[in-house]
């Protein structure tokens, strides 16, 4: 084989290989968001059953913020969320903060991030586009419990998000959960 | 003489390595925060909005032009670069230090930056307004607000004047300064 086509076919893998390793970064972010709260506070998370799953795609929730007429604020079937339950985080914020925004900083924008060290508690919102729409990262952290949502949202969503980061986090959460609680 | 040129040569070389820092310095006016982030486990609440370049050009796209707020918004972060707060409340007075707002004050120094004076705020303690000038045009802003138990900063980079500031408080996670550029007094007044 001459050195030139190897060459070619070495960087050709590579790409295919570098493509397929941040894809699946891309992909898996909600996972590895998950395991790092695991890790890091030692705590585990609890699953959603498939039926409460199938609910959640076909719930209508009225979450509104201001500005919004939106019935739902998540597209149908996108959210991914894991609950944790009764547990205890107890851990410095800082440093989580720190793993957290280091391990999302390549695909993910941080938009508002908020931190209570007495009560321990802890919101991040992330944004990353997706195609012609959004996706949403928030990850909430109090004393003893803890949410990660992923879901995709519209770009009017998004626009409504970004006016009123706090109670676009709230209502996306709330739709995400309200399944939990009903 | 060959002295002489080297030593001409050395003045050349720190010349223009002083102009190129004084020239970054202008044309990057975002104010580095981060070694405050140790108040946080002092205060009873922290917020930190980053909302950068993309997310900006993202909100221009987003924002409807049919949507009077919307529309005002889309307006105002127009051509912007960044804007990033970092806000601090706390239980108790004195939690931070005067030499935490010396920090920012620190970064904030002419000839980049300018003080502005004819600025006031509704809040209590101290509301410092600068600009950062590139010539002539205003290429970014930095607040900096310091009340007994609440420290504030919020950093808007891009061409931005006070009365954009104004009207962008309470969105996009700016908080609501109350800061408003004082009328010029008339002769009686003064």
């Amino acid at each position: 084989m001459k050195r030139s086509t190897t060459i070619k076919l070495v960087t050709a893998l590579l790409a295919v290989t570098l493509w397929q390793t941040i894809s699946f970064a891309k992909g898996d972010d909600f996972n590895a968001v998950v395991k790092m709260i695991e890790d890091f506070y030692n705590v585990k998370h609890e699953g959603i059953p498939f039926l409460a799953k199938a609910a959640m795609k076909a719930v209508g929730v009225g979450a509104k913020i201001k500005g919004g007429d939106a019935k739902r604020f998540a597209e149908a079937g996108s959210i991914k969320l894991a609950t944790f339950e009764n547990q205890e985080f107890k851990g410095d914020l800082l440093k989580f903060r720190q793993m957290l925004n280091d391990s999302l900083a390549l695909t993910w924008s941080p938009l508002v991030q908020t931190l209570a060290a007495q009560d321990q508690e802890q919101t991040y919102i992330f944004v990353r586009e997706n195609g012609d729409k959004f996706r949403v990262l928030l990850v909430t952290i109090e004393q003893h419990e803890g949410t990660v949502v992923q879901a995709t949202v519209s770009p009017k969503n998004l626009a409504l998000l970004m006016k009123d980061p706090e109670e676009g986090a709230k209502a996306i959460t709330q739709e995400a959960t309200i399944v939990d609680h009903e | 003489m060959k002295l002489l040129f080297h030593a001409i040569s050395g003045f050349i070389c720190a010349l223009l390595v002083i102009m190129t820092t004084i020239t970054t310095y202008a044309q990057d006016p975002r104010i580095r925060l981060a070694h405050l982030d140790y108040l946080a486990k002092k205060a009873s609440e922290t917020v930190d909005v980053n909302i950068d370049e993309r997310l900006i050009q993202l909100a221009a796209k987003l924002f409807s032009d049919k949507d009077e707020d919307e529309a005002q918004i889309k307006k105002l972060v127009n051509g912007l670069k960044g804007i990033y707060v970092k806000s601090f409340e706390f239980d108790n007075e004195n939690e931070y230090s005067s030499a935490d707002v010396d920090s920012i004050r620190s970064q904030l120094r002419e000839p980049a930056w300018s003080r502005l004076v004819n600025v006031t705020s509704k809040r209590e303690g101290i509301v410092e307004v600068y600009v950062a000038l590139n010539g002539a045009d205003v290429v970014g802003l930095a607040v900096l607000s310091a009340e007994p138990k609440e420290l504030t900063i919020v950093n808007i980079v891009g061409p931005v004047d006070l009365q954009k500031l104004a009207k962008l408080e309470g969105n996009l996670g700016i908080p609501d300064l109350g800061i408003q550029p004082n009328k010029p007094k008339t002769k009686n007044e003064q």
